[in-house]
């Protein structure tokens, strides 16, 4: 298992996806924490003050914007596969294809925290000195800020299972690819905004992860966070399983 | 060492698609030492066949192994059996080096491993460039080093002569001779004849899924032939052979004034004329050629026979 993670970590690096899909995360990840912060505290923001703490951990929740790119990273990772018709050679090499798509799950999980650590970074940079000029001293190890950037990390990593199982199910890349983009993108932020399905929409993966980081909105409601990072487990490990099992059944044409 | 090593054994195997069958009870076996030949024209279930053979396709019945195993049974797969199916394909962005040394961590093969087989299939000078950049024949090439990275006692190659130019098929051929040689099992696709005849000492035939010969080449090349008689007096000759030439002459009339017998020599024939007085036009010996007898084996019913061509006697 060890030689097929490192040979996953491999192929990643031998293309430049992840660096861009990286930057992207980054760049977004920037966007969102500049946006938290310069209109946080205007009347009609339906975020909490940012002096406040639910406020804060709102700002810092902005890196689990990374888990969607990330998904996508590790669909088009498994779909490659069968899109670039290397699958063959992937389960002649290992014919037990259970343990393949393991290893993409794993690689794919540590590029997550990868992936999140990095976005952590950035909004902190961004965040800490913004804040502190506007005078609110933020407590890095306070205000319930470890256990949002914990949720960043958790968030992010499942999201590469999930990519890495939406991909085995589908192996079609562009309709995975696209598919993930206008669901999180578009669709889930419409219908999670319409109050009458709340007590639906706060099941869906997008309002899992942020009830996992905390995040906290005006308008809409969330689960507990240990109920969302459940929730969002359970969409990871549900599509993961399913993707293994329908890889062992499927024929390799 | 068994005997069961390197030998590949396909029994009943059978793959639907549907009310198609693609691959129908098929049973053959290849044997270590040797370049067989699995023949057929497209769509008649080869690559089908090698990937059931390969634990890539699930067959509906049957069983296929290699060394005594089903493929992904087998101890160490690619030390055992190295295979390029047409659909091998690579990363474009991905250099040849990096596809390979890929494959180098996934099986534990040191990565200097990539260089060698580089080396071996002639793409020392390339490896570095990405896959994007290459001819259909570096990628024949390309897929062959991959199938060699673990120095495996069988290979299994489907279509490796297509996109070779002339120099790259006498280039593969030597290669795969110099492996058979070593005791190596060989198992090479192609759906044109002549592209493998040269190459190949054992032959596999494969027609709607179902196994029409097996044997080796000169078994195949088993040769039919027959004196071809062009005369004004077909009639008269034709008598004239059936008096004479008893049960053993079968006479068909191609044409007008022309008479195939098979079971006469020409000199019979031309003796006979002579004694008979017929005029003559022509009187040749023909004999069907490899080609022609794979193509009657994989011809349709409702195909017409394919013309034959003369060949001086």
């Amino acid at each position: 298992m060890r030689r097929l993670i490192a040979a996953e970590f491999h192929k990643l690096a031998t293309t430049r996806l992840w660096l861009w899909l990286l930057l992207g995360s980054v760049a977004l990840t920037a966007l969102y924490a500049s946006l938290a912060i310069a209109f946080g505290d205007t009347p009609d923001n339906p975020t909490p003050p940012l002096a406040s703490p639910a406020g804060q951990r709102t700002v810092f929740s902005v890196g689990q914007g990374a888990g969607t790119l990330l998904a996508v990273l590790a669909a088009i990772g498994l779909t490659g596969e069968f899109r670039h018709q290397t699958a063959t050679t992937t389960f002649l090499a290992t014919p037990n294809r259970s343990r393949v798509v393991l290893a993409k799950l794993i690689t794919y999980a540590l590029v997550g925290v990868g992936y999140s650590l990095v976005c952590i970074a950035v909004t902190i940079a961004i965040a800490l000195p913004w804040l502190n000029a506007k005078g609110i001293r933020v407590p890095l190890t306070g205000n319930g800020i470890p256990a949002t950037l914990a949720g960043v990390v958790a968030a992010v990593t499942i999201f590469g299972l999930i990519g890495v199982g939406l991909g085995a199910l589908v192996r079609e890349q562009v309709a995975t690819v696209v598919g993930l983009l206008v669901y999180l993108f578009i669709a889930e932020p419409i219908v999670t905004r319409i109050p009458a399905l709340s007590s639906w929409t706060i099941y869906l993966p997008g309002a899992a992860a942020s009830a996992l980081t905390q995040v906290a909105q005006a308008n809409q409601t969330f689960l507990p966070p240990g109920r969302g990072g459940l929730v969002l487990a359970a969409y990871g490990l549900l599509l993961a399983a399913a993707g293994i099992l329908l890889t062992i059944r499927r024929d390799i044409t | 060492m068994t005997n069961k090593d390197g030998r590949i054994v396909v029994a009943g195997l059978t793959k639907r698609y549907g009310t198609l069958k693609a691959v129908d009870d098929l049973s053959f076996t290849v044997e270590p030492g040797t370049i067989t030949g699995f023949l057929g024209p497209n769509g008649a279930g080869k690559t089908t066949t090698l990937r059931m053979l390969l634990g890539l396709i699930s067959p509906d019945a049957g069983t296929a192994t290699i060394s005594g195993h089903p493929y992904p049974a087998l101890p160490a797969p690619n030390e055992e059996v190295g295979a390029v199916l047409e659909a091998s394909g690579f990363h474009p962005a991905r250099s040849g080096r990096n596809h390979l040394r890929i494959y180098c961590t996934v099986n534990g093969h040191p990565p200097e491993r990539a260089d060698h087989v580089l080396a071996l299939v002639g793409l020392a000078d390339a490896g570095r460039r990405p896959v994007r950049g290459y001819s259909l024949g570096m990628r024949q090439r390309l897929a062959l080093a991959t199938a060699l990275l673990g120095d495996p006692r069988v290979l299994i190659l489907d279509e490796p002569a297509n996109g070779l130019d002339p120099e790259g098929i006498s280039w593969l051929r030597r290669l795969l001779r110099a492996l058979a040689d070593e005791g190596r099992t060989v198992l090479v696709s192609s759906h044109v004849l002549s592209e493998v005849q040269q190459l190949v000492d054992q032959v596999v035939i494969l027609h709607h899924g179902r196994l029409v010969r097996q044997g080796t080449l000169a078994e195949l090349a088993d040769r039919q032939t027959w004196v071809s008689v062009q005369t004004p007096q077909a009639d008269q000759l034709l008598a004239a052979l059936a008096r004479s030439g008893g049960d053993r002459a079968q006479i068909q009339r191609p044409g007008p004034g022309q008479l195939r017998i098979t079971g006469l020599a020409a000199a019979e024939v031309g003796r006979l004329a002579l004694t008979e007085r017929v005029e003559l036009h022509e009187l040749t010996t023909e004999h069907s050629d490899l080609e022609q007898a794979f193509l009657a084996l994989t011809a349709d019913a409702d195909q017409q026979p394919v013309p034959v061509l003369k060949e001086a006697s």
